[in-house]
């Protein structure tokens, strides 16, 4: 475990476990003799080397992972979608003062969801609710497919968004804004480990 | 309209934030291969591995709020699969004698470090043989990325404990490396 020679590597009397104790550390604080040491640095680099080709190994190994059939799926979906986040209760407003009619906030995401990804080349992010005194402000994030008109898209997207709402749930809307978070090319770019 | 299945990891993850559970699938259909190998690895049991994902992909839509950084998402999920990972490994102690036959992840077969062609080869065949607290350590630290400390709580041992075994882990590592170069 530790290094066969007395005087440790490059006779710095720092062993491999010291080494890669240093490395843990992110080589803070800096000790000059490893620094100044050749020897040390190149063992240092192959136990980097060792360390980034452990994550190249786990991704070939999903890579190698024969495709998941549904049923590998299945009930793991099934559980997501019977725990539905519903959030909390708006009211809507009633003409018959003996009734009290409220949708939740999950269903009116979904309504806004659906209208703002209608609109050509956009996809709708966050979206987040408001509510004062019964009336309803929509913040919405969308992401634009590259090479879209911008401006047009947001107009698009907020009127679709207040005319579904206006549709489907009978709420008292302030404002839809919209926010332009950002271009997205078509295909999905992976995170970098 | 863009499709979901083409959008990028943040975004299915803030619309998974606000609860919507059709981005959720999609991000779990792109990254289920990369957190089962990452079970797979830490537990030595594809079975094990299976649940352990399922476990955590649950666990985590419940505590979506939690996810600070939806570009990391990735992250994230793996960090909650090395946690479920490791509850399972913990679940079925004690079975140490007999860790060692089942260390050989899926289907793949034995794999030789004598025949090793490439250094992923040789570097999975000595992963493979090591004893699995040496390994679970290991995987903790360099693929999930997870401080001693991190490490010490997960298994539920000492950090004395897990420098230990990570030192003799990257012993084995180094010097099996090295001769194999």
């Amino acid at each position: 475990m530790t290094d066969p020679s007395a005087n440790g590597i490059g006779g710095t009397g720092y062993t491999l476990e010291q080494l890669g104790e240093y490395l843990d550390a992110g080589r803070q604080p800096a000790v000059p003799a490893i620094d100044d040491s050749a020897e040390c640095q190149a063992v240092l680099a192959s136990l980097e080397r060792v360390g980034s080709l452990s994550r190249e190994l786990v991704t070939r190994d999903a890579a190698e992972i024969p495709a998941l059939d549904e049923s590998w799926f299945g009930s793991l979906l099934g559980a997501i979608t019977r725990e539905v986040k519903a959030g909390r209760d708006i009211p809507l407003a009633s003409s018959d003062p003996r009734t009290h009619l409220s949708i939740t906030e999950g269903a009116i995401r979904e309504v806004v969801r659906a209208a703002g990804d209608s609109v050509e080349g956009v996809l709708v992010g966050r979206c987040g609710l408001h509510e004062t005194d019964g009336a309803v402000r929509v913040e919405l994030s969308i992401s634009v497919l590259l090479g879209t008109p911008v401006r047009q898209a947001a107009e698009a997207v907020r009127q679709a968004v207040y005319s579904e709402l206006l549709k489907h749930t009978e709420l008292a809307i302030d404002a839809v804004d919209v926010t332009v978070l950002d271009v997205h090319i078509v295909a999905w770019e992976g995170e970098q480990p | 309209m863009t499709s979901l299945d083409e959008a990028p990891d943040a975004l299915l993850a803030q619309r998974s934030t606000d609860g919507d559970a059709a981005a959720f699938a999609v991000l779990v259909r792109r990254h289920a291969p990369y957190l089962l190998a990452v079970a797979t690895r830490l537990t030595g049991s594809r079975a094990d591995a299976d649940d352990a994902v399922q476990d955590a992909l649950i666990a985590a839509w419940a505590q979506l709020d939690t996810l600070q950084d939806p570009a990391k998402v990735r992250s994230w999920l793996t960090a909650i699969v090395s946690r479920k990972s490791t509850d399972r490994i913990r679940s079925r102690r004690p079975s140490s004698e007999l860790d060692d036959e089942r260390a050989e992840p899926g289907e793949r077969g034995p794999e030789q470090r004598a025949i090793a062609t490439s250094q992923l080869d040789a570097l999975a065949g000595i992963l493979s043989s090591l004893p699995e607290g040496q390994r679970q350590c290991w995987v903790l630290k360099e693929v999930s990325g997870y401080s001693y400390d991190e490490i010490a709580t997960e298994l539920g041992t000492t950090v004395p404990i897990v420098r230990g075994k990570l030192a003799r882990a990257r012993a084995t590592v180094f010097s099996e490396m090295e001769a194999w170069r």
